[in-house]
């Protein structure tokens, strides 16, 4: 008698352990799922339904209509950047710089450019020439001499700002111009950066736009 | 819309018995364009109103606006004041109908009103419906300020997902955003509401949001500080949605959280359920001088609101809809401000988020945020 029901006892002690077990296993499969959607997190999400990503019919295209851009590749990322030389107002440079820098130093020519001073990096670092062709005066040019395009300037300044170069390419430095969508048009360097003054004027300390009172007021 | 699954019952108080000079045997010889359908050409009694609202009832496949108000559980109070509201409208427009004073455009006015009071929430209509409210909110307007809006009902668009990025080493602290945003979004402005703060944290505390300040006036960026911006982060898993009792704010496809304003009781619910402080309420009527007024609207965006109602950053539905950037993006000198399709794996919003050593706010909530900070 006593063994038979320490017998039923172990059965019925079987079968909540197979419950609370069940009831375990099925949580497993329930709990890793958000309500409605199939995805564990939105970058999940991301992921999974870019994948068959075609394109949308929305463009950019509209609001970049009105300046003149050009498209560059670099890395992996096509897009365009404003075209630059029509943007300078003395360009080209040789309709003044008939001769070699070298020989328009000399005397008994007229100084120009009396309004531009040069602040960026130091004196051991940089000069006029670190950047500007001596030769020739219409294009730009690297550190080893080789000539760059006014339009690509952004190729000088990647010479030692590498990892704002990166950041740029991708997307994360610098403003976006139109709208998010493609394709895709972004300010180059010197449309926020003064390559002789690369900290001034555009970042400079100034009031904020706005103030609230009302805000103010209601936490008095 | 074919008359069986229009949601409201039409007053027609624009319609002539008989044909006018004009010709036009609908509308008024007056009106020009009215985009919603008149059915029936008598005048109406009594009787014939009720007969027509039977019907209207049970022809009706869908639960209509009168049914979508009426046909949910309320207490007795609730009921009478939605009872009185709509009576009210009613009396108006059974008065300007019957009265040979009132003119063509009062008539109109009051049919607008009477369509409004009925319709039904923005989140179940059809294209056709929503273009029509929209219609009607567009001549209301006109009606009222002798103004012209547009006003989109565009959808969000297939293979879009809104997502934001914010970089903490470029914002400075300007506010152009703050401003930009007042401006496109036709905020109030007696209130002051500003859907974006600005919080200016002190270097070496971490993001203490106790301690910040989000109402600085000093010359910015500040000495030892740097600057958090924060507004609605239209969270993919949005507590917001969840508590509303009325169904009145949703998340749109293109993962972007938005409100009807018509639809929404004002419990400020979704409020109180925002861990992130995103949501705005009016304690008082907007009001926007006539020259500020950004005519550019969305009926889910910047459209003028009324008073007792929620709003929010829609990321501004009126300009991303259509490719642009939302103004706060465009506002910023800095470039600290990044907007995009997350489901575009060229998409620059894409590159930070997997090149760039991101985070969001209280991401142990799994709200899932769709806005990501991250630094230089």
């Amino acid at each position: 008698m006593y063994l038979k029901d320490n017998k039923t006892m172990r059965n019925s002690y079987n079968i909540i352990y197979d419950l609370i077990g069940i009831f375990l296993f099925t949580g497993i499969f329930y709990s890793c799922k958000h309500k409605k959607d199939e995805y564990h997190s939105v970058t999940d999400k991301i992921e999974a339904e870019s994948k068959n990503y075609h394109g949308t019919s929305i463009s950019s295209d509209a609001y970049i209509g009105h300046i003149k851009t050009i498209e560059i590749t670099e890395g992996e990322q096509t897009f365009l950047i404003p075209e630059r030389k029509s943007q300078i107002k003395s360009y080209a440079c040789t309709e003044c710089h008939t001769k070699s820098l070298e020989k328009m130093q000399s005397k008994g020519f007229k100084k120009a450019h009396w309004n531009i001073s040069i602040d960026h990096a130091n004196e051991n670092t940089m000069n006029c020439i670190t950047c500007h062709d001596g030769k020739n005066m219409d294009n730009l040019s690297s550190i080893t001499r080789k000539s760059i395009d006014f339009n690509n300037s952004y190729n000088l300044c990647s010479q030692c700002h590498t990892k704002q170069f990166e950041d740029w390419k991708g997307g994360a430095h610098g403003k976006r111009i139109g709208g998010w969508a493609p394709p895709r048009a972004s300010m180059t360097c010197v449309n926020c950066h003064n390559p002789h003054k690369p900290h001034k004027p555009h970042f400079e300390s100034r009031w904020p736009a706005r103030y609230n009172t009302q805000k103010l007021k209601e936490r008095e | 819309m074919s008359s069986n699954n229009k949601k409201w019952f039409s007053l027609d108080l624009n319609k002539k018995t008989d044909s006018c000079d004009c010709g036009k045997t609908s509308d008024g010889c007056k009106s020009s364009s009215n985009s919603y359908p008149h059915q029936s050409l008598h005048q109406i009694s009594d009787a014939d109103f009720d007969a027509a609202v039977d019907t209207e009832i049970a022809n009706s496949y869908k639960k209509d606006g009168f049914e979508q108000v009426f046909d949910v559980k309320m207490d007795r109070r609730s009921a009478f004041k939605k009872l009185a509201a709509s009576l009210a409208i009613g009396a108006s427009a059974v008065s300007t109908s019957c009265s040979f004073i009132a003119g063509d455009e009062s008539k109109e006015k009051s049919q607008i009103d009477w369509e409004e009071q009925f319709k039904g929430n923005y989140k179940l209509m059809s294209d056709e419906e929503k273009q029509a409210t929209v219609d009607r909110l567009v001549r209301s307007y006109q009606l009222r300020t002798g103004k012209n809006v547009s006003m989109s009902s565009k959808n969000a668009e297939k293979d879009v997902l809104f997502g934001y990025a914010f970089n903490i080493s470029k914002c400075q602290g300007y506010m152009d955003c703050v401003s930009a945003c007042v401006e496109e979004n036709n905020q109030d402005r007696n209130s002051q509401m500003e859907y974006i703060r600005i919080h200016e944290m002190k270097d070496g505390k971490g993001f203490n949001f106790n301690e910040a300040d989000d109402n600085y006036y000093h010359e910015v960026p500040a000495e030892g500080h740097f600057y958090m911006g924060t507004q609605c982060f239209h969270c993919d898993n949005p507590p917001c949605v969840e508590v509303c009792p009325v169904s009145a704010t949703w998340r749109e496809d293109d993962g972007l959280v938005v409100i009807d304003y018509d639809w929404c009781v004002g419990c400020r619910y979704c409020m109180a359920a925002c861990p992130y402080d995103g949501r705005r309420f009016n304690w008082s009527k907007p009001e926007v001088p006539e020259q500020e007024v950004n005519k550019n609207q969305h009926y889910l965006g910047n459209r003028m609101r009324k008073k007792g109602v929620m709003e929010k950053c829609t990321f501004c539905v009126q300009r991303s809809r259509a490719g642009k950037n939302p103004a706060c993006v465009e506002a910023c000198p800095t470039g600290a401000r990044i907007f995009g399709n997350l489901l575009d794996p060229n998409s620059t919003i894409r590159w930070v988020l997997e090149n760039k050593k991101v985070f969001r706010l209280k991401e142990d909530l799994g709200t899932e945020p769709k806005f990501w900070y991250f630094m230089d």
